[in-house]
């Protein structure tokens, strides 16, 4: 029987902590919406191969931590060489390179060029490389001044109260209070 | 006013034509408030008024007018509803006109806040669609307008977006715009929506969340604006549709049953004087920026401060700014959905009465035309008279006890009180009758509703329903207008357009118990001074003491919909806006949802653990200011304690500050993927296996 090399044996980390980092791997890519599990299984175990080398230099990090940064590491470096040019603020890169790779059907057209280092087809760097996305097209202001309204002499005397009964809130209800004793008064009067 | 005179508007239009509109029918209307009057005073004092019966005339008198106002206005549109209206200004357009070309842009803007977001952005869909077909998409853009406070709403919202831009190609012509702080509610939106971009476009749809317009009268709506330049607003009649429950389908069918006569009657007395209702109107954006911004009401809420029912007071401004408001009266193309519920209704109504209650002051402001006023006081009366019809039969029963007293008594002979009961019955029961008469001899009542013996049916039972909800609607609008004057304002509460297929007993039970005991007591009460007069009362009172069944029942599903009752033409035969609509919604509602434990959060989980959302969320967000080393503090501590407790720990607030920073948003994002099962809190760790789940296929929030 053939026998086979597994070329991968971290020098640190237990094996659990590498197993919760093949997991958690394998579902940050799903979340990339890149279904195909055989694809998938060499990104995974490439970036845990570079992982394991990083951690060796930083054993008190977990392996989870460490393979996912190495996967950002590693998503960087090819954003970079795909829209890098295109004055996009450093902080800004993946978040805008996942976005392009979206918007280009990147997940369902061509998966298989995520993070490869083979060269993506022209059209898929070209979509990428479109303008990302306009929530709103360019703005051309207006002034919208509110002219005050001639509410009327009504409104002046009713504002003076307003003020009034807001300091006093308590007059508001015995004033109602008073309408109805009014009101009772006159009920009885007329009834009696 | 800065704005010019708008050019004269055509001779069609001349005002001899008009003013003799609004002659004839205030003429009506007095003639009828005099006779109701007189009979009432007749039939209160034969021998000389006493004061409480003074106070029940006085009472009467504004409630008479509202009801002889709404008699006239169905009698004479139906009279005029009945052939073409030469002053409906859809009729003003040749065949010409119809087929030509727009050249003007406009934009359809749809302010919402917590809404479905499935309903809306498939509705936006269909309009889109419905001007492709029309060939006219090139001249309109789309905006969603959000003001959503709900995190969930606010990321499926930029989804459902982004997903239907995709789907649609429609990037550069479908906008969102979220804004951050939502001052002064809808109306600051569509106003920061008019700072923003309003020179860029000549006209402006404003939508509803749960409006719909077809392409075609959206097209044609433009083209009578091109067609008529002293327009500022034209306003559209909306037909209802998509009701479940019982409540919704009979508003539904009264709607569609009665309506459209009191829009024709409406339209002609209002001619280029009408009110805009906030929805399913185009604007002309020049004289609106200039000269419709709303300012301030002096002093506080709920009658000072921020205006809001805005609608009314914007049309009021462009008629004093020299342009004309008009109501266009349509059956096709224009639609709306109501509240499903009568709990709905009245949170709704809750609302619209401080809105309108705030009016008061704007009654006595200079400048306005006299429709304008007459709009703003027919508003606030629809909800007054709900008080003044209470004061009434207090004043009645009060009445009624009163040794030697009958009242509204009804004696031998010529009886004033017999004469007025048949009066006050016609006012309310002709035009229904007359509009009944009229459906059934219509050709194709069975298109329309089902068959006449559905229609009959139909009817007759709306008579039963409305005969119930008119009492209680009297009470709680009457709570609504004393809450207003006792300074209790409204929170802006988002709306719920549709039943959940869940009738919410409790809250059913714990609104309407305190006014079923007072039906019973009133009743004992009427009873012990008058066996005569509780008959002459007990309509109104069964029906508030029936409120918590009431209530319950017709918040349900069942409402003979097999038998055809309460059938309107958009649910027998839907427009193809509708039914593209309810295709599509029924394919989003077919979607696996979340478990109701991630469900709750699931927005925020999305923004945070998708690499495309979050990488999207973070895209539409603006770069911040450099802040300050304690708000970057804070915002490390929520970022820390949102991965080690969940989203469950930290408030609505401090959940907007993390989603409004891009940085913390991509670092949360690491954050939560790099760390060790053991640093998660449980909620994440299962978010974490239950995403690759539901997201099987590539995201589609439509679709969820």
């Amino acid at each position: 029987m053939d026998s086979i090399r597994i070329d991968f044996a971290p020098q640190t980390g237990t094996a659990d902590e590498w197993n919760e980092a093949y997991a958690r791997l394998s579902d940050y890519f799903r979340a990339h919406r890149l279904h195909s599990r055989v694809h998938r299984t060499y990104l995974i175990l490439e970036t845990l191969k570079r992982a394991s080398e990083t951690h060796a230099r930083h054993p008190n990090v977990s392996p989870t931590e460490v393979a996912i940064h190495e996967a950002r590491r590693m998503q960087r470096a090819w954003l970079r060489n795909i829209i890098g040019d295109l004055n996009i603020p450093e902080g800004r890169l993946d978040a805008s390179g996942r976005m392009a790779f979206l918007l280009s059907g990147g997940p369902s057209t061509y998966p298989e060029y995520f993070l490869a280092a083979d060269s993506p087809p022209q059209e898929m760097v070209d979509a990428m490389r479109q303008p990302i996305i306009q929530s709103g097209p360019d703005l051309a202001f207006s002034s919208m001044v509110p002219r005050p309204i001639d509410l009327g002499p009504i409104s002046d005397i009713a504002e003076d109260a307003g003020g009034f009964f807001d300091r006093h809130p308590w007059l508001r209800y015995a004033l109602l209070a008073s309408l109805s004793a009014l009101v009772l008064w006159g009920v009885y009067s007329v009834t009696r | 006013m800065t704005s010019q005179s708008p050019p004269n508007p055509s001779t069609r239009f001349s005002q001899a034509s008009i003013r003799r509109r609004r002659a004839t029918f205030f003429t009506a209307v007095l003639i009828t408030l005099i006779a109701g009057l007189w009979l009432m005073g007749h039939s209160l004092g034969r021998h000389g008024l006493n004061g409480l019966e003074i106070a029940m005339l006085v009472v009467f008198t504004p409630l008479f007018y509202q009801l002889s106002t709404g008699f006239w206005t169905a009698i004479i549109g139906l009279a005029v509803s009945r052939k073409s209206d030469p002053l409906n200004l859809l009729n003003t357009l040749s065949d010409d006109d119809r087929r030509a070309d727009l050249s003007a842009s406009t934009a359809i803007i749809m302010p919402v806040y917590n809404e479905d977001v499935s309903r809306i952005f498939e509705g936006l869909r269909v309009i889109y669609q419905s001007l492709q077909q029309e060939g006219q998409l090139a001249h309109f853009d789309f905006f969603v307008l959000s003001d959503s406070d709900n995190p969930n709403k606010w990321v499926e919202e930029e989804l459902a977006w982004l997903e239907l831009c995709r789907q649609l190609d429609g990037f550069g012509r479908i906008f969102y715009r979220k804004r951050r702080k939502p001052i002064n509610r809808k109306s600051g939106n569509v106003s920061d929506f008019c700072r923003r971009w309003g020179k860029r476009y000549r006209y402006m749809v404003v939508l509803d969340a749960d409006s719909i317009m077809s392409g075609s009268l959206l097209a044609n709506m433009v083209r009578i604006m091109e067609k008529h330049p002293a327009a500022g607003i034209i306003q559209t009649a909306p037909r209802v549709f998509g009701a479940e429950t019982l409540f919704g389908r009979v508003m539904q069918f009264a709607h569609a049953a009665y309506g459209e006569p009191f829009m024709a009657g409406l339209n002609y007395l209002s001619m280029g004087n009408a009110t805009f209702w906030g929805h399913n109107a185009i604007i002309r954006l020049k004289p609106f920026i200039e000269d419709c911004a709303l300012p301030e009401l002096p002093g506080r809420e709920p009658f000072g401060g921020h205006i809001l029912s805005h609608d009314f007071v914007e049309s009021a401004l462009m008629q004093k700014a020299g342009h004309q408001v008009w109501l266009l009266p349509v059956d096709e193309g224009s639609y709306e959905e109501g509240p499903p519920t009568l709990l709905d209704t009245l949170k709704r109504d809750r609302r619209w009465c401080q809105g309108n209650m705030q009016h008061f002051w704007l009654l006595f402001a200079r400048g306005w035309n006299s429709l304008a006023r007459l709009n703003f006081f027919h508003g606030i009366l629809s909800y007054v008279a709900s008080p003044l019809w209470f004061t009434f039969l207090v004043l009645a029963t009060i009445l009624a006890a009163m040794p030697g007293q009958s009242s509204l008594a009804i004696g031998q002979g010529f009886s004033p009180g017999l004469v007025l009961l048949f009066l006050t019955i016609g006012l309310l029961f002709v035009p229904k009758l007359l509009l009944l008469f009229r459906q059934l001899t219509r050709k194709d009542v069975a298109r329309h509703f089902h068959s006449r013996r559905a229609l009959l049916s139909s009817v007759l039972l709306d008579t039963i329903f409305f005969s119930i909800l008119a009492p209680i609607l009297m009470v709680f609008h009457s709570k609504f207008v004393i809450f207003t004057l006792l300074g209790k304002g409204v929170r802006w509460a988002e709306q719920r357009r549709k039943a959940d297929g869940a009738v919410d007993w409790q809250e059913s039970i714990v609104t309407f118990t305190g006014i079923t005991i007072m039906a019973a007591l009133w009743g004992l009460i009427a009873f012990w001074c008058s066996p005569t007069f509780a008959a002459w009362i007990s309509p109104v009172l069964i029906g508030i003491a029936l409120a918590i069944p009431f209530s319950i029942f017709t918040a349900g599903l069942p409402s003979g919909r097999r038998r055809g009752w309460f059938s309107t033409l958009e649910e027998l035969h839907p427009p193809p806006v509708i039914g593209e609509l309810q295709h599509h919604l029924s394919k989003a509602h077919q979607r696996s949802d979340p478990s109701p434990a991630l469900a709750r959060n699931y927005g925020l989980m999305q923004a945070i653990l998708d690499p495309f959302v979050n990488a999207l969320h973070v895209s539409l967000l603006r770069q911040r200011q450099r802040l300050t080393p304690e708000s970057r503090d804070y915002l490390d501590r929520l970022r820390k304690r949102l991965i080690r407790e969940g989203p469950q720990s930290l408030n609505k607030r401090e959940l907007s500050a993390l989603m409004y920073d891009p940085d913390v948003m991509i670092r949360l994002h690491y954050d939560l993927w790099s760390a060790p099962t053991g640093d998660l809190a449980p909620w994440w760790d299962s978010a974490i296996r239950q995403y690759n789940i539901l997201t099987r296929e590539p995201v589609t929030a439509l679709y969820r």
